[in-house]
């Protein structure tokens, strides 16, 4: 830091003495530097090539123009403010918003109720066999799902529909009316998806010491009030990751948009990584496809920051 | 002044590893790009050719590559499959490829992406055509000059096509007997489609709908557009060709040929479209049609073979598609498209692309010709998966076991109809494709939509077509 003034009282102070110069760590220190440094080296290997080359690459070709066919040409920051003008992506951008609130908001609540449900009094059988149910939509693939999801929800010949029609209820457009196939795609997401914050969830109860439960008990804590003032407290910890990972993962939503309903009726269900996809491959746009996704980037990097800074206020670590 | 406590040592090893870091992105700047052809046994010296791997099966690939051998045994032949939903997700995987350094050298190509292919990555086979026309004779006089005008791009020729499908209409025998309707005549109007849907969801009940569709480029709105006496782009033909058209089809059929088509002006808001539009709407609010995003052709085969869709658009490929999925030769008719202001109607080809990356032209030339051979597609096509471009190929035999009975119009349409013409597939097909999937979804929501979704279809043409590729 340069000095252009000095403050008089702190003139008065006397000169402090140098800090001692630094000093080799001794040989045995240096050796386990070297250790740390090569086990640590794959990882960090790892998230260079993986990770940061490809998202400098990126931001790179964010400043080109590039057709795949032809060399690319310099086109500095014209690609950001093509897409900021293009009303698909500032559509994208709304919705997949609109669909992060509501995926992870269902999410997290259907997770932590049967999370709460199944670490209730059951046998311990029953218990495994609730795990495992609803954590295995997760494994399947999203796109297999969705093909499957898009027959029952089909509204002429779907089953979700015939069986509505067994008690008198006319044919819903699950996927052909613009609010519809927006609550339609967040509830496929939420079906598969839920089951990653259920484990955590499961977890994060075990971890709450028994005793906790007991004295609330005996200060007249019971049912609802419990959980809102006992268990949620300490269970933030757990809120906070499955939350995280929850608005990353629905932030890049695609399969499930893309199969069931393309981005439609119209641009209604269309996201921010559909977009990318069109641009890029479909429409040869490397360069605006890449500001999309560096626009993506930086606002989940936002969105993140913002989480962590809010569960300073939220968030109690036991 | 900078207050720092930087050593003279940690000054020159932080020196150092700048330089190092230096010398790194310095040595990768001056590489060339490496790509996926410098991995180790990747270039085998192959002939390669990339076909749409759910039209080509492993027997298809065998037959090609078996007859293939037996001709040329010098060329090593390698036939890359690719797996893609439709031709668009087929296009973005090539130019992937394209884009990786692993170009094929030959790339089975539909309506949907000739001029594309054409303007940034074919070679015009012109000088080759030329070169062997004693050769090509006999295929030219097999293969209607409609097919061949529509892999044409801006004067040259630049792929031989090998198999078509024009937009016909399909009908569930069952259902037209359960609607006590008589099978439709050739000439058949627009107003006879309506009358026949109404009978149909009259006696279909109420989980049955008449008419299913698919929305997407090929047999969407566009053949009811075709219908109507007009189209998505301005239609017109480029210039040249003549050398072709001169040297291998009589005057009658030249007539009126050029060097391809040209699509040009938006016309999203032109009175006619609107029409289709307004029709379309009408027959969606009668609960006469499925809705733009219900129809898909994935269960398309599922609700016709069991007779809850009465009629839908599609070509020869159903033929054999039917037949697979257990319906009898008679259990389905095909007629004509119905007539509105014209009969015109439309079609999609397909056929093998000449890559300009290619080191092996004259050997994929050679494939191209083997490829369009009538033994070839003979064998290739024999479950009716495609109707195959050649003429003599479409017989009573080859329909005897898959039927349908009303089998010529596969071919007739080309000859009935001289009009009949290619999607409008311009360069810019990927993005004007998504703006038509896109807006007519919006636009076919309820008849008040039409309007303001072809104004934003306009729009958005518009600027799709002055983008270049």
């Amino acid at each position: 830091m340069t000095n252009t003034r000095i403050p008089p009282a702190r003139a008065a102070r006397p000169e402090p003495s140098p800090p001692p110069a630094p000093r080799r760590p001794p040989a045995r220190d240096r050796g386990t530097r070297l250790l740390a440094t090569l086990f640590l080296a794959p990882t960090i290997v790892g998230i260079v090539v993986f990770t940061v080359v490809p998202i400098a690459g990126s931001v790179g070709l964010s400043l080109f123009h590039w057709n795949v066919i032809d060399s690319p040409s310099y086109a500095g920051l014209s690609a950001y403010g093509e897409v900021l003008g293009d009303e698909t992506v500032l559509v994208s951008f709304r919705n997949t918003l609109v669909f992060m609130v509501f995926a992870v908001a269902l999410q997290l609540l259907v997770a932590l109720t049967l999370a709460l449900a199944v670490n209730g009094r059951m046998p311990v059988w029953l218990r495994s066999v609730f795990r495992s149910a609803f954590f295995f939509p997760l494994v399947l693939s999203a796109a297999s799902i969705s093909v499957v999801m898009k027959y029952l929800f089909n509204q002429d010949f779907g089953v979700i529909n015939w069986l509505l029609g067994l008690v008198g209820v006319a044919p819903v457009p699950w996927l052909t009316s613009e609010n519809a196939a927006m609550a339609t795609v967040v509830l496929v997401y939420v079906w598969q998806q839920f089951g990653f914050s259920f484990l955590l969830f499961v977890g994060g109860l075990n971890n709450i010491p028994k005793e906790i439960h007991e004295a609330a008990a005996l200060d007249g804590a019971t049912g609802l009030r419990k959980h809102l003032t006992v268990t949620l407290p300490l269970l933030s910890p757990t809120l906070l990751v499955a939350s995280v990972v929850g608005i990353i993962n629905a932030l890049q939503v695609f399969e499930q948009p893309y199969v069931l309903t393309n981005g439609g009726p119209g641009d209604s269900t269309r996201t921010v990584v559909m977009v990318i996809y069109e641009t890029a491959f479909e429409q040869l746009r490397f360069g605006e496809a890449s500001a999309v996704g560096v626009l993506l980037f930086v606002l989940i990097m936002a969105v993140t920051a913002l989480q962590f800074r809010l569960s300073r206020r939220f968030v109690h670590y036991q | 002044m900078t207050d720092s406590h930087l050593t003279r040592r940690a000054l020159l090893r932080y020196g150092a590893y700048g330089a190092g870091a230096a010398a790194l992105a310095g040595t990768a700047a001056s590489w060339d790009r490496l790509t996926g052809a410098d991995i180790p046994g990747r270039d085998d010296g192959s002939l390669v050719v990339a076909t749409l791997g759910p039209a080509y099966g492993p027997e298809a690939i065998r037959t090609l590559q078996e007859g293939f051998a037996e001709l040329h045994p010098d060329i090593k032949l390698r036939i890359n499959a690719v797996q893609a939903v439709d031709w668009s997700d087929f296009f973005a995987k090539i130019l992937t490829q394209v884009a990786a350094g692993t170009a094929p050298d030959l790339v089975y190509v539909a309506t949907e992406g000739v001029q594309l292919f054409a303007q940034r990555l074919g070679v015009a086979l012109d000088r080759w055509v030329k070169r062997d026309a004693a050769e090509l004779k006999e295929y030219f006089a097999d293969v209607h000059p409609s097919l061949v005008e529509s892999m044409m791009y801006e004067g040259s020729l630049y792929q031989l096509p090998v198999e078509f499908n024009a937009a016909d209409m399909y009908f569930n025998r069952q259902v037209l007997t359960r609607a006590g309707a008589a099978f439709p005549p050739a000439d058949w109007t627009r107003d006879d489609f309506t009358a026949l849907l109404r009978d149909m969801k009259r006696t279909g009940g109420a989980r049955f709908t008449p008419y299913f569709w698919t929305n997407r480029l090929w047999g969407g709105v566009v053949p009811w557009l075709f219908a109507n006496d007009t189209n998505l782009l301005a239609e017109s033909k480029a210039p040249g060709g003549q050398w072709l058209w001169d040297g291998f089809y009589p005057a009658g059929q030249r007539a009126g040929r050029g060097g391809g088509f040209r699509w040009t002006t938006p016309q999203a808001t032109h009175d006619r479209v609107e029409e289709v539009y307004d029709y379309l709407a009408s027959l969606i609010q009668d609960g006469l049609c499925t809705r733009p995003e219900g129809g898909n052709g994935q269960n398309l085969i599922g609700v016709f073979s069991t007779g809850r869709v009465g009629v839908t658009p599609a070509g020869g490929f159903w033929a054999g598609g039917l037949h697979l999925a257990g319906m009898e030769r008679d259990g389905f008719d095909v007629q004509y498209f119905p007539r509105w202001r014209t009969q015109r109607m439309q079609y999609g080809a397909a056929g093998y692309a000449l890559l300009r990356t290619s080191a092996m032209q004259d050997e994929a030339w050679e494939f191209i010709k083997y490829a369009a051979r009538r033994d070839t597609l003979e064998r290739l096509f024999a479950t009716n998966q495609t109707t195959p471009a050649r003429r003599s190929l479409l017989t009573a035999d080859r329909y005897a076991k898959t039927g349908p009975a009303h089998w010529p119009v596969f071919y007739d349409t080309l000859d009935r109809f001289p009009d009949t013409g290619p999607i409008p597939a311009p360069p810019q097909v990927a993005e004007v494709e998504q703006v038509l999937l896109k807006h007519t979804g919006t636009a076919l929501a309820s008849p008040r939509s039409v309007r303001p979704a072809l104004r934003r279809m306009q729009g958005d043409l518009e600027k799709a077509m002055e983008r270049e590729v």
